[in-house]
């Protein structure tokens, strides 16, 4: 069942999602862009919380990082967007290792506190102009916008296709951490860290490399973020933000359909009853309240048991024996 | 004196003002199977920890191959040889029994961190292996048939063996075991002295806590016993049989324990 979900649904995902432009008008495009991006930081959030644990209520500063590295780099130094990608990448991973080092020992509450923290001194810092570049409350405007060749009549799409290609690039990543060792250390550390510690893994060390994964992917969202509106502004990185990345995933649960489900309900459900006007809001609310209740790993669970096929068939042989 | 001998020499250990582990030695040679006996509370869970990093002891010290390892974290204590199991199972328990097992095999694993992002063929070379090598350590411990079935789901004398089998993937020298038999059936134990046995074979010391005497007295070749944290006898189980201060300390109290 799963596997037929994987191996079919996946490629269908993607036709259907590469296909969307031509039967959506702007407003739409932009709420199935948005949809993209949103996906993209909730996986990398689902590296951090739902892999490995860690109750990370910043994920936002990553995301925000990422686009402001992009927007400051295209606005004062005049790079071309795509050159800033590395950069957006690598600059939140590194801060994401770095803030990580020191709070990595905390648990659960604790280290949620802390991130909201490291969230809020962000925003602080972007508002008030930090170094003359970031553009104060309004942001950075008049970014340029990545181009794709050959498609000039169809330009409008541009951001939602350089987001899809985002989003492939992270599911690829996604699917390698989950057969990997290290991948697999974050399952174990999450289920029981004193357990994975008395087997020999080095938990700090997984935990922050958790850390610098995550905020990796949410910096390389935020590139497409910035490319997206050709601007960055601080209240898109907020809190609040930061809330709504963190209950996709609770929400959700933690696999890729499941994150994909989380970001449906939690922001284009919303998107969808905007006559409702503020009301719509409610079923963020109502969508936190009953999965709780009623399905507390989430819509969609992860899954285990991610054997390589090989031995599993020759385990079932034995156990007919 | 071998040099891959485990020598702990006057270790106390404090918690607060409760003295858990009072200036206790012992050695437990290559290749023995060594009891480590108390009645309950003695302090025998807090050897085990002090040991393998967990509570640091904060007076004495422990050798282990010749260097000490005191202080050392756990997972460092781990990649020297020393692996245990738990006195109340610690699995991952939302996740199968070979992925369990596979847990093991993180630092015999020559994979990079960046593996985790990208494969590079010697890295899927890496994971076959080490599949190859849980697949063989569930085989040892008779739980193929298991191997896809969620760890939580399955029987406490199952989980004791997974437990087991994941800390013989690590590859120890050294195997410390925590009441390895607690909650098992008369069969299931039968089956682990057998499991015991076969793991000395393979050349692996083994210390271990045990409260079923009839296994204790079968399986250890040597004993320490310790009653309020401090070291009350050792000597072979026949000695401690007969050892007066053990009888009244330990299986005197017979009715009250079992």
């Amino acid at each position: 069942m799963m596997k037929k979900i994987q191996v079919i649904g996946y490629p269908l995902f993607f036709v259907v999602m590469a296909l969307l432009p031509a039967v959506l008008d702007s407003r739409w495009l932009v709420v199935a862009t948005t949809f993209v991006i949103f996906t993209i930081v909730a996986l990398s959030q689902d590296v951090i919380l739902g892999k490995a644990g860690m109750f990370n209520m910043g994920q936002a500063l990553f995301f925000g990082l990422g686009a402001y590295t992009t927007a400051i780099l295209n606005s004062v130094y005049g790079w071309p967007m795509l050159a800033t990608l590395p950069v957006a990448i690598i600059i939140p991973a590194l801060f994401g290792i770095v803030l990580a080092g020191p709070i990595i020992h905390l648990r659960g509450d604790y280290l949620l506190v802390v991130t909201i923290g490291f969230n809020i001194v962000f925003i602080q810092a972007v508002q008030n102009n930090l170094g003359g570049v970031t553009g104060g409350p309004n942001g950075i405007f008049g970014l340029e916008m990545l181009q794709i060749p050959g498609m000039g009549a169809f330009q409008e799409a541009a951001p939602y296709y350089a987001a899809l290609f985002v989003l492939l690039l992270t599911l690829f990543i996604i699917r390698n951490l989950e057969s990997s060792k290290a991948g697999r250390a974050l399952h174990y550390l999450r289920e029981d860290d004193l357990a994975a510690g008395s087997i020999g893994i080095n938990t700090r060390v997984y935990k922050i490399f958790a850390f610098g994964v995550g905020a990796g992917i949410a910096g390389m969202a935020g590139t497409v973020f910035a490319n997206q509106y050709s601007a960055v502004s601080p209240e898109a990185f907020n809190f609040l933000q930061s809330v709504l990345f963190f209950s996709i995933v609770i929400v959700g649960g933690s696999s890729v359909p499941g994150i994909l489900l989380g970001v449906f309900v939690m922001f284009v459900l919303p998107e969808i009853f905007r006559e409702f006007a503020t009301w719509r809001y409610f079923i963020f609310g109502f969508a936190m309240i009953f999965t709780m209740i009623l399905r507390p790993r989430g819509l969609w669970p992860a899954k285990f048991g991610r054997i390589p096929k090989a031995f599993l068939e020759k385990g079932g042989n034995h156990g007919q024996q | 004196m071998a040099s891959n001998d485990l020598v702990l020499t006057n270790v106390t250990k404090r918690f607060g003002g409760l003295v858990a582990v009072d200036d206790l030695s012992f050695t437990v040679q290559q290749g023995q199977i060594y009891g480590l006996i108390g009645p309950n509370g003695a302090g025998k869970t807090t050897v085990f920890n002090c040991i393998t990093g967990i509570h640091p002891c904060e007076e004495g010290s422990v050798l282990w191959c010749g260097e000490e390892i005191r202080l050392l974290p756990t997972h460092k204590i781990v990649q020297m040889g020393i692996v245990r199991t738990f006195q109340t199972i610690r699995l991952f328990g939302q996740m199968s029994v070979a992925e369990n097992v596979m847990s093991g095999r993180h630092i015999k694993s020559s994979q990079s961190w960046w593996n985790g992002i990208i494969h590079t063929p010697s890295s899927k070379r890496d994971e076959t292996a080490n599949w190859q090598v849980v697949f063989e350590m569930l085989d040892f411990f008779d739980l193929t048939e298991f191997a896809a079935s969620t760890v939580s789901s399955l029987p406490y004398g199952i989980q004791r063996r997974v437990e087991m089998a994941r800390a013989m993937a690590v590859e120890p020298k050294l195997l410390i075991l925590d009441e390895p038999a607690a909650g098992l059936n008369d069969n299931e134990t039968q089956t682990l002295i057998e499991t015991i046995y076969r793991i000395r074979d393979k050349g692996i010391t083994i210390l271990l806590i045990e409260h079923d005497m009839d296994l204790v007295m079968e399986v250890t070749e040597y004993l320490t016993v310790i009653n309020f944290g401090s070291k009350i006898a050792e000597g072979n189980p026949g000695e401690i049989q007969e050892n007066p201060a053990v009888i009244e300390a330990y299986l005197g109290s017979e009715d009250d324990d079992f």
